[in-house]
């Protein structure tokens, strides 16, 4: 558990030693702060954050990907990879130790926008219910979008490839839910809405926590981080 | 978790006869194990073995009386469509100083990714203390400092935060990691960079941090892949000194194409060429097997002689009618006296009174008369060329 909490760690720290992680975070809580501003913050306006958390999803669908995409690329790229894969680490160790850093990254750019509710608070008296359930949803969404750019990120030493690669992703997948549904027709729409994200989220914004978004979530973002373990298996016998 | 999962590994391969010491332990690990008995380099060479038919490594003149630490047994490496490596076998005993040598391609960068558990074989054993490199991979790497090629590091962390990291890596933490950093930061003189950020540093400092951090677990084997590549001479100078200070009692494999280096640096020689060991043993008893076990003499005469067959130098009667003479290359130097080189092969009284006299007799001028030493670049390059012709005469494909 410790190698692997090291490995989290020092991934964390990496995103502040260079410019990506100031830019990224002062990029998310400047967009988010304006969204809060003029579509929360106006009088007559219920005191939710719903349209943050709706907007935040999009947002971090651009943003996710640049956390991500150095997770494994980098090391690839630099040949630091080796000497950690010949430290006395298993693979599962070194691909969730770098999933735990991306995601601390993000749990640490979510962290500023908590003042959006203390100004909330400080002017209304907003239900915490659904903007705890909407906090959750972006933390789910993001475990998603890390997952699925932590597993592009192992099968290229390019970032630019695995950015692309994960953005072009969840844009092919929104897509194939909301024309590829109309197209395709009953029975198969509904296995392809079942398999978008999109509505989930919504779900989460409104404040349902709903069981089987958290599976959904938690199951497939599990399966792209066992896709980026073997793929980084794969690299010791090819 | 780290120390629990080395201590419980048993040796896999080698049989019960197998002579590979207990897995090594970690100092760090929570139940430290001792070394038990892993003699220097100096006690190899004045230790008496108990039984002189099995006294000495293959191809090598050192004695063997230290217990096997990396094992390779008809080791093959294949990728989509090279045949990296073909059929090695090597045995490397404990505080052996191990220089691999080998032109690009010839698969030993290969071997030692799969000595230090980077790459799996696709057959044969690669074992280490017993550890096999595919069962026990974790604890072998765990027993191994491996320093890859041009030292890859995090440019944008400092020398200190670098090597606290590392020591993560290897479950070493709280006081014991204090004092791994700062034994390796004072091993391999990077106090001054400890501060300093990797990006910043020069060449020479960058690779120091990578033995630095090779070396934090304090491992029983350290494996240096061109260690001295792209440094300046005096930098050069500093790290073969290093080796040496810390070969010691750890096994260490240095790859290098610099011959001069591994030659100074090393006590044993393995030649690598299209994915085979073509050569292993001592730096001196190759090349004196290059030189056929006799003499070399280098003589320089006045006057060309005639020119013979492919622009050679033809050479004087009188010296290539010598008794025992069983090689000749001769060559003009550029203010028209010839040099010969003469070789004794299986000859061992000094042959140079008779050269003189055969001179004298035959009324040639002699300048220079010389003990001519075989090059370990000479045995090499011959080496090679004969992987390489027995390679095109076999019409292999390239590894």
């Amino acid at each position: 558990m410790r190698p692997l909490l090291t490995i989290a760690l020092r991934e964390l720290a990496s995103y502040f030693r260079a410019s990506i992680g100031w830019v990224v975070v002062a990029a998310f809580v400047l967009i988010a702060g304006l969204t809060v501003a003029f579509t929360t913050i106006r009088p007559g306006e219920p005191a939710t954050m719903r349209d943050f958390f709706s907007l935040s999803h999009w947002l971090l669908l651009m943003i996710a990907p640049a956390i991500s995409m150095r997770l494994l690329s980098e090391e690839f790229r630099s040949g630091t990879i080796e000497p950690l894969m010949t430290s006395p680490l298993s693979d599962w160790q070194t691909a969730i130790g770098k999933y735990l850093g991306g995601l601390m990254f993000l749990l640490v750019m979510l962290l500023p926008t908590l003042a959006h509710v203390a100004v909330l608070e400080w002017v209304a008296d907003p239900d915490y219910g659904p903007i705890a359930a909407g906090y959750i949803g972006l933390v789910m969404v993001g475990m998603l979008y890390l997952a699925v750019g932590l597993f592009m990120s192992s099968l290229t030493a390019n970032q630019i490839v695995a950015y692309l690669g994960t953005l072009f992703f969840f844009l092919i997948l929104f897509f194939a839910a909301s024309q590829g549904a109309r197209l395709v027709g009953p029975p198969w729409d509904a296995y392809l809405m079942a398999a978008a994200p999109g509505p989930r989220i919504e779900d989460f914004a409104r404040g349902v926590i709903d069981t089987r978004h958290v599976v959904f979530f938690t199951a497939i973002s599990a399966w792209f981080v066992v896709g980026a373990v073997v793929s980084l298996e794969s690299r010791r016998w090819r | 978790m780290f120390g629990q999962s080395v201590g419980s590994h048993r040796p896999s391969v080698g049989g019960p006869d197998d002579p590979s010491p207990q897995p090594y332990s970690s100092p760090y690990a929570r139940r430290p194990k001792p070394f038990g008995i892993v003699p220097n380099r100096t006690n190899l060479r004045c230790t008496k073995p108990e039984n002189p038919s099995a006294a000495r490594s293959p191809g090598s003149s050192l004695p063997v009386a230290a217990p096997r630490v990396i094992r390779l047994h008809q080791v093959e490496k294949r990728f989509a469509r090279v045949h990296a490596v073909r059929g090695v076998s090597l045995e490397i005993h404990a505080g052996q100083v191990v220089g691999v040598l080998g032109p690009n391609g010839a698969g030993k960068t290969t071997t030692i990714r799969m000595i230090a558990g980077l790459l799996p074989p696709s057959a044969g054993v690669v074992s280490v203390n017993g550890l096999d490199s595919v069962a026990d991979s974790r604890g072998l790497r765990a027993q191994m400092g491996y320093m890859p090629e041009s030292s890859p590091l995090y440019p944008e962390m400092k020398v200190g935060s670098y090597l606290r990291y590392r020591a993560g890596l290897y479950a070493i933490r709280g006081r014991d990691r204090r004092a791994a950093v700062d034994r390796v930061i004072d091993r391999c003189h990077l106090a001054e960079a400890r501060d300093r950020r990797i990006g910043t540093l020069s060449k020479g400092y960058r690779q120091r941090v990578g033995l630095a951090s090779a070396l934090l677990h304090d491992p029983p084997v350290v494996i240096l892949d061109e260690p001295t590549s792209g440094l300046d001479p005096s930098q050069v100078v500093e790290t073969r000194s290093l080796i040496r200070e810390l070969s010691g009692k750890r096994t260490m494999l240095v790859v290098s194409h610099i011959l001069p280096e591994v030659e100074r640096t090393c006590d044993r020689i393995v030649v690598f060429a299209r994915g085979k060991v073509r050569a292993d043993g001592a730096p001196a008893e190759l090349v004196s097997r290059h030189s056929g076990g006799g003499w070399r003499c280098a003589v320089e005469v006045r006057g060309a002689a005639p020119v013979g067959a492919g622009g050679s130098i033809g050479v004087p009667g009188a010296l290539a009618s010598l008794t025992g003479v069983s090689r000749v290359e001769a060559t003009a130097t550029n203010d028209r006296w010839t040099r010969c080189v003469l070789a004794f092969e299986g000859v061992h009284e000094d042959p140079r009174p008779a050269i003189h006299a055969a001179c004298v007799r035959a009324g040639l001028e002699l300048r220079e008369l010389r003990h001519a030493t075989a090059s370990l670049e000479e045995f090499y390059i011959r080496l090679i060329e004969s992987a390489d012709a027995e390679h095109a005469e076999t019409g292999g494909v390239k590894p």
